[in-house]
């Protein structure tokens, strides 16, 4: 007798037992933001009373993952030539072992033993439960100073110590005008001088996208409503609080992407240079086009794709077919810091890079496998998204600051142009400096690669 | 009023996760203060003191605990009737498993006033209905499908009370429940992807229809 009957039996009890589970489903919470039960002033003074404490925790972690000292490499700038670039492995190992010991091991034996680094780990947001944009003070302050408007919240500051974050404000560079520059005059581009600053260099339609991508608009931690985070009644964010300068100041968020909220990975702000190039939007959404990221972005970054709670708060949504593209041209003709030693295609000219360079260059297309994704000819970038698949090292599930460690999933690829500009890396901003990054994928990938060979690649990253 | 003193500071004692302004990143993290309820005593600032919890947290206990007891009913169920070794020894590991988080849970529930469900819900009957009426050779399959939909929705549900709940104890008890229910899931799903390569193997070969150019 044919098996088929009883295989689609048990497939039948099998979907009966799936619609039966549909009957007692999680709460609307789980998904949706559910609304504040007190008034303000209590939620503040119990942030505020919290605040020391969730500070403290978050600096506890940061300190067991990582060596926070400020130690420059010679000689190493970012593009704006303002801020020195940070130097060395500073993700700590597990007593006992090294970097090498440590990549001779199967991923098997590194998760039984539980030896994978704590800073390869996602990275939890300053205080998960609540989550939300966090703007590093630099920002806060210049946005004050230029546009009296409060992007402070009460309940938390930002943690990361600030020479593990861009320089600022950092530098423009316009694919319309590449015989210009820095177009930023050393100022940080906001409503109030963005004007006076491009009359004469861009067009009138890429004008009012920049008038619109430095508006502020409502957003879930700073609004009017009593569920905001900022002590005042605030005017909102603009697109550019984040994306200073159409580069990242490192304020980062939680993913729109996922829920329940204590499975909500962190996301460092990514830089808008080399936009133009850029086919998919959005670490896990892989939006199609820079109009769609730009038009929804008033529902994520602003809202954490929660469009019920939008629309209570005051959403606004850019007219699709003139506010966005304008929006959208803006942003596609940011350029790349210059790279001079680059040639056309994107490899080093080696009559102008030094040994180590190339040699980081061969590794680079090489041994260690980056341009498999990081092509060099196509900005660094295949415009995919890939799973690094690190849930191979450690047992997942883990609650680590509010943060439940699951696996990332596929990410998309991040572009290597102009990387030296903008730690902390990775989507989450888990790794400090490139020599992390090294480390990182010399792990994941099982690369084995020798010490010159590491340290020639961060040379050549430094050239990109 | 000193007696009170007394059980708090003795309770104080037995988990000091509960009302610790811990910075120890281990610690269940601060959740956020716009979800506790008005007029709930605290211990520390937007931490509720013991039998304070919120909705999320009541929420939580009710449904891990008709989902463990769920648990452990079925997989006694499954110890017994099984016809594979795999299925039978993940059973029994249920059995082990979900009791012991059970009976945390319920000293939690104790402690915090909130009456445990001794039932099935409507969801878990019908389960367990289906599960009594499969065949002896549809059985594995049924009861692994099913364990494979418990858990991923009981993942879920810890993952709800370490984001949503205020109750540190609760808290930690998730955090500390979820990294095994995952493994129960990984479990679970292996065991089915073998049952289904098997059932594929045992198929009868069915001469395929010459392919058409």
């Amino acid at each position: 007798m044919s098996k088929y009957p009883k295989t689609a039996a048990a497939l039948a009890v099998a979907s009966l037992i799936a619609v039966a589970a549909l009957a007692d489903p999680l709460p609307p919470d789980a998904t949706y933001r559910p609304l504040p039960t007190q008034p303000l002033d209590v939620v503040k003074a119990l942030d505020e009373a919290q605040k020391p404490q969730v500070m403290q925790r978050q600096q506890a972690l940061l300190e067991q993952r990582y060596d926070l000292s400020n130690r420059p490499i010679d000689n190493a700038m970012m593009s704006g030539g303002r801020k020195p670039v940070q130097d060395g492995v500073r993700v700590r190992l597990a007593t006992g072992v090294t970097w090498d010991s440590l990549s001779a091991m199967s991923p098997d034996e590194i998760r039984q033993r539980g030896l994978l680094p704590a800073g390869f780990m996602p990275l939890p947001h300053v205080k998960q439960a609540t989550g939300g944009q966090v703007f590093p003070n630099q920002q806060i302050d210049e946005i004050n100073r230029q546009e009296s408007r409060n992007i402070r919240r009460f309940d938390i500051d930002f943690d990361l110590p600030d020479q593990f974050t861009p320089e600022f404000p950092p530098p423009i560079f316009l694919t319309t005008h590449p015989e210009l520059g820095d177009v930023s005059h050393g100022q940080l581009l906001t409503i109030k001088n963005y004007y006076q600053l491009m009359i004469g260099i861009i067009t009138p339609v890429q004008m009012e996208g920049l008038r619109l991508l430095l508006t502020p608009f409502p957003q879930e931690e700073f609004n009017q409503t009593e569920d905001r985070k900022s002590a005042d009644q605030s005017l909102g964010v603009t697109c550019l609080d984040c994306h200073a300068n159409f580069h990242t100041n490192a304020a980062f968020h939680q993913t729109p992407d996922v829920r329940p909220q204590a499975a909500r990975f962190r996301l460092d702000t990514v830089s808008l240079r080399g936009m133009f190039n850029q086919q998919i939007h959005g670490s896990k959404r892989s939006l199609r086009s820079i109009e769609d990221f730009t038009q929804f972005e008033q529902r994520t970054a602003y809202f954490n794709g929660d469009h019920v709670s939008a629309q209570r708060k005051g959403v606004n949504l850019p007219d699709r077919f003139d506010q966005v593209p304008m929006m959208a041209q803006m942003q596609n003709i940011i350029d790349f810091p210059p790279a001079p030693k680059l040639d056309p295609l994107g490899r080093l000219d080696p009559s102008k890079a030094t040994q180590q360079e190339l040699a980081g260059e061969q590794v680079f297309l090489g041994k260690g496998q980056c341009a498999q994704c990081h092509m060099p000819q196509t900005s660094f970038l295949d415009n995919n998204m890939h799973d690094l698949k690190l849930e191979r090292f450690y047992n997942v599930g883990q609650t680590v600051n509010g943060l439940v460690t699951l696996p990332d999933g596929p990410i998309k690829t991040f572009t290597l142009r102009g990387i030296k500009d903008s730690p902390p890396y990775m989507h989450d901003g888990r790794l400090l400096t490139l020599a992390d990054t090294v480390e990182f994928f010399n792990l994941v990938l099982g690369l084995k690669l020798t010490q010159e060979e590491k340290d020639s690649l961060v040379a050549y990253m430094l050239t990109l | 009023m000193r007696l009170l003193t007394l059980v708090t500071i003795a309770i104080a004692f037995v988990s000091p996760a509960a009302f610790g302004q811990s910075t120890n990143p281990a610690s269940p993290a601060p959740g956020n203060p716009g979800g506790v309820p008005p007029g709930t005593r605290q211990s520390a600032p937007g931490m509720p003191a013991p039998r304070q919890t919120n909705q999320p947290d009541r929420t939580f206990i009710h449904a891990a605990a008709v989902g463990g007891l769920a648990e452990v009913e079925l997989g006694r169920l499954a110890a017994q009737r099984a016809t594979s070794r795999r299925v039978r020894e993940f059973a029994e590991r249920m059995v082990r498993d979900h009791s012991a988080a059970n009976d945390r849970l319920g000293t939690l529930a104790n402690t915090n006033g909130i009456a445990l469900p001794d039932k099935f819900d409507e969801e878990h009957k019908a389960m367990r209905a289906k599960l009594e009426q499969s065949s002896d050779a549809q059985f594995d399959r049924a009861y692994i499908e099913g364990q494979i939909i418990e858990h991923q929705k009981t993942a879920q549900l810890l993952e709800y009370e370490i984001g949503s709940g205020e109750n540190a104890e609760l808290k930690n008890f998730a955090s500390d429940l979820l990294p095994t229910v995952l493994d129960h899931l990984r479990m679970a799903q292996t065991i089915s992807a073998e049952m289904a390569h098997q059932a594929a193997t045992e198929m009868p070969r069915k001469e395929m229809p010459r392919e058409r150019r």
